[in-house]
């Protein structure tokens, strides 16, 4: 069978610099290939010189042939001029993008933006545009098409643009579908329907799919063969199965160790670091003290935030972000809040910091009402409980020396150590002492978090909030990210409380696991009981929509549709009924349904 | 609809305010009405006499009180200069300087939009920089140098326009389009400037989003991404720009109209300053503040129509 696209030795260049050096695949009819790859690798660049937009980023193909197989015969797109590209575009390839928020045009209706595509390539009236854009929304599934039409992106939710998105790249059935990491941006659920939609759509219509994609998983889950590339190289390209099975590149090896498969702590006690490939170091699992040992109890927590309206700019109603959550983290173990956006998990952490203030409930610290403090009590108080954010970008100082940023929260505390502790926070996150001197933005993203978790563990706390610590990090970056921080745990006694929305990381770093659901924790216990024997009803369905990263079980396919979150937003005179819990198992409890 | 009435009620209580600190700060100042009727070497009887009977000697916040009154009934006094009432009076200029404004704006809204989206499209190109420096040029000159200038080469060397004068709208419509026509041009030049940098800056940043992107996929032309893409999403903000500049527009035109002897708005408030015309003083600045804070108003409303995002509440 010939290709449809061949990508035959493709050279691009920004700037001077190669972003891709030397790239060579075929891409079958009918077939998903997947391009695999961490930030950096290129596999972006690579999809985007085949539409040939990589000219708008200032990128420039600087050798190399792209041959599309046209019904007129094969093409080199690379040599393409631009009306043919642009009949290209939309007509025999579309491309969906990472960003379904941005996606979309925000001042044209979704009716719009549909069909002047359409209308770009076929010859049609308005009204049968219009028919021909209804019939594609419901394509994607989407409810109340008819409606959808008439609306502006930004009433929609995301995971409703990104299947405008795709409707809009579907529309003159193209013979490619390029999808640059069209899941990332999206909650675990809504990425399984996404997953599944576009698996139903190359069935229905016999496209080929060029999925781009950092998530090991989420190839396992619909690639039919993979081509792994690094640093703007192709290390190596097979089928699916034969990629995990059996890797034979180096650079393979390390990234599928460094991937966190759900269900592979199945029988195991305690969290333990990842066997990395390079790293010879005895794996020792994490066993908790014999008699646990309470560091942090929250009761009852409740924390709310006021919506404004009217002329009077008054309070009309609340967002019940935490509802009523108890819980107790042990001293040197990990509790997880895991949830997807808008659960509540991250207001939680805030609230227990007191970054912002709950309405009720308590916070006890080792013995000590958090709540309670006063202002000044407090910060003294937060020397024992530091925060590390996601964004190891933007939580840094971009003006100040590494240096300072460490000793800052020293010298805030009154204590001693100064340049010499700093040096030996290094030591301690494996990065070289003459970082001090350096700015963050001569680091890399892992080596800022280092930097983020040497600062909190600057004034010696004994609870850490880590808050979607790894989730920006590149996959074996987060493995070694994960790495320190359990080793730390083991040699510092520390407590982590562990914010997250993945899974698989999750199940492999806690000792207890808390699933929050609209504020609500709905299922709380130790590790084992929650991953192994999940009770609640969103626990089951978030362990259903997670990919696991084994071709083997796949799992997303067909229609799937998980339940709408519900809004958060109450009047104000709303009662919401107390957490009541059944308890199913030793420190297992589920919520009651009301 | 709260929106709305939200903001007109800002709109009167800045009016408001603005009338108030107007009012009080001509009395503060040394001389009053009767000192600028009677000139200063008058006799302090016949001057007490007139204070008395202008009401120049009763507390301030009566005399505020009746001000704001005679304002809001339409009785806004006569002025000392033009020995006329100030309404009719004002009414008059606005209307000759509103030409000025609409056609000053206009010029530069119809020169900075296509230029800065030029920029923007070639960005860090030769076409950026010469946008840029043309702009710089606008800002770093100052209008009235614009103003001679033009009138050296459109009236002096040319011949085409006439160099200075003023021919009411009512009247001659052609003909004051041509005595409004330099003045414009030379307000419109320093306007562009600004225009043109924010048109560049807020395309630069819609231009390198997603649904850019989504749009070229799609298989449109640049013509379409850039112009209606693009472009729809860049005009709210240059509108709101373009509405601020209203305010230093007045700003601009006292200097403007002085010089091409262009008797409106900016001529009037310079009048009545050099001759401390407090009454005729007083109207003209709560008359700029309003139009000023009207046209914001109007150009937020439009806001809303252009940006389905922002809904009335």
């Amino acid at each position: 069978m010939t290709a449809l696209v061949s990508i035959d030795k493709l050279r691009v260049g920004f700037g001077g610099a190669a972003a891709v050096k030397d790239v060579s695949f075929d891409i079958a009819p009918g077939e998903t290939v997947c391009i695999v790859g961490e930030s950096g690798s290129g596999k972006s660049v690579t999809s985007l010189s085949l539409m040939r937009l990589v000219e708008f980023g200032g990128g420039e193909i600087l050798d190399g042939r792209l041959v599309l197989d046209r019904e007129s015969g094969p093409l080199d797109l690379a040599r393409a001029d631009t009306e043919t590209m642009q009949q290209i575009r939309g007509g025999e390839i579309g491309m969906i993008f990472q960003e379904p928020m941005t996606s979309l045009n925000p001042v044209f209706t979704i009716e719009r933006q549909l069909t002047d595509g359409l209308r770009m390539h076929q010859p049609l009236s308005a009204t049968q545009a219009r028919a021909r854009a209804l019939e594609l929304l419901k394509e994607v599934r989407i409810p109340e098409p008819e409606r959808r039409l008439r609306q502006y992106p930004h009433e929609l939710s995301g995971g409703m643009r990104q299947r405008v998105v795709i409707a809009i790249a579907m529309a003159c059935r193209p013979r490619l579908l390029i999808a640059d990491e069209p899941t990332t941006a999206l909650d675990v659920t809504i990425q399984a329907e996404i997953l599944a939609l576009i698996n139903r759509l190359k069935r229905e219509t016999g496209m080929a799919v060029m999925f781009i994609t950092h998530d090991m998983a989420v190839v396992a889950q619909i690639a039919d063969r993979v081509v792994v590339m690094y640093r703007g190289d192709v290390v190596e390209t097979g089928p699916v199965a034969e990629i995990f099975a059996n890797p034979r590149a180096e650079y393979t090896r390390a990234l599928l160790a460094a991937v966190p498969r759900l269900g592979e702590m199945k029988g195991k006690a305690a969290p333990e670091p990842l066997r990395l490939v390079g790293d010879d170091r005895a794996v020792t699992p994490l066993t908790p003290r014999a008699v646990p040992e309470p560091l942090l109890e929250v009761r009852n927590l409740t924390t709310r935030f006021p919506v404004k309206g009217g002329v009077l700019r008054r309070t009309v109603a609340q967002v019940h972000a935490v509802e009523d959550v108890s819980f107790t983290l042990n001293k040197g173990e990990t509790l997880s809040l895991v949830g997807e956006s808008g659960c509540g998990k991250s207001s939680c952490g805030r609230s227990i910091l007191r970054l912002v203030e709950p309405v009720s409930g308590s916070v006890f610290l080792g013995g000590d009402d958090v709540l309670a403090q006063t202002k000044p009590a407090l910060r003294a108080m937060r020397r024992r409980m530091q925060m590390i954010f996601q964004d190891p970008f933007a939580s840094l100082n971009p003006y100040m020396r590494l240096q300072a940023q460490i000793t800052e929260p020293m010298k805030n505390f009154g204590i001693d150590g100064g340049i010499e502790k700093a040096a030996e926070l290094l030591d301690r996150v494996d990065l070289p002492r003459d970082y001090l001197r350096r700015f963050p933005h001569e680091l890399s993203g892992g080596q800022r978090q280092r930097i983020a978790i040497a600062r909190a563990l600057a004034v010696s706390p004994s609870l850490i909030v880590a808050d979607e610590a790894v989730s920006a990090l590149d996959v074996s970056v987060q493995a070694q990210v994960l790495n320190l921080m359990m080793e730390l745990q083991a040699d510092l006694d520390l407590s982590f409380l562990f914010i997250s929305h993945d899974m698989a990381v999750v199940e492999r770093v806690s000792h207890h696991v808390a699933v929050m659901y609209l504020g609500r924790i709905v299922e709380i216990g130790p590790r084992a009981a929650v991953f192994e024997n999940p009770q609640h009803a969103y626990t089951r369905a978030l362990m259903a929509a997670v990919p696991i990263a084994d071709p083997a079980t796949r799992k997303l396919d067909g229609d799937l549709r998980f339940k709408p979150i519900p809004s958060p937003i109450f009047p104000l005179d709303h009662q919401p009924a107390p957490s009541v819990y059944d308890t199913v198992g030793q420190n297992h409890r589920v919520l009651k349904e009301v | 609809m709260a929106y709305i009435i939200n903001r007109l009620l800002s709109v009167a209580l800045t009016l408001l305010l603005i009338s108030l600190i107007t009012f009080v700060v001509t009395n503060i100042l040394p001389g009053d009405v009767a000192m600028v009727i009677m000139g200063t070497q008058s006799n302090p009887e016949a001057l007490e006499g007139l204070r008395e009977s202008l009401g120049l000697n009763d507390p301030l916040i009566v005399q505020y009180g009746r001000w704001i009154t005679g304002m809001l009934t339409g009785d806004w006094g006569r002025s000392l200069v033009f020995k006329e009432a100030i309404g009719p009076l004002i009414a008059d200029k606005v209307t000759a300087s509103a030409l000025i404004v609409v056609m000053s704006m206009s010029i530069a809204l119809t020169a900075a939009i296509p230029l800065g989206v030029w920029a923007a499209v070639h960005r860090d190109k030769w076409q950026d920089n010469a946008a840029s420096t043309t702009a710089l040029l606008g800002v770093s000159l100052p209008d009235f140098f614009w103003g001679i200038m033009l009138i050296l080469l459109f009236a002096r060397y040319l011949g085409w326009l006439p160099s200075s004068g003023f021919v009411h709208p009512a009247e001659d419509f052609v003909g004051a389009v041509r005595h409004a026509f330099l003045p414009s041009l030379a307000l419109g030049l320093g306007l562009m400037a600004h225009l043109t940098r924010m048109t560049r800056s807020t395309m630069t940043s819609i231009l390198g989003q997603e649904f850019i992107r989504v749009a070229r996929a799609k298989g449109l032309t640049e013509r379409t991404v850039i112009w209606r893409y693009g472009l729809a999403n860049a005009i709210g903000p240059v509108m709101t720009v373009a509405g601020l500049q209203v305010g230093y527009l007045f700003g601009s035109i006292i200097v403007i109209e002085s010089l091409f002897n262009f008797t409106g708005m900016g001529w009037l408030t310079y009048q009545a300053l050099l001759n401390r015309d407090i009454p005729l003083i007083q109207s003209t600045v709560f008359v700029i503040a309003a139009v000023v804070m009207i046209t914001n108003l109007i150009v937020d409303l439009l806001y809303v129509a252009i940006d389905p995002r922002i809904k009335l509440p």
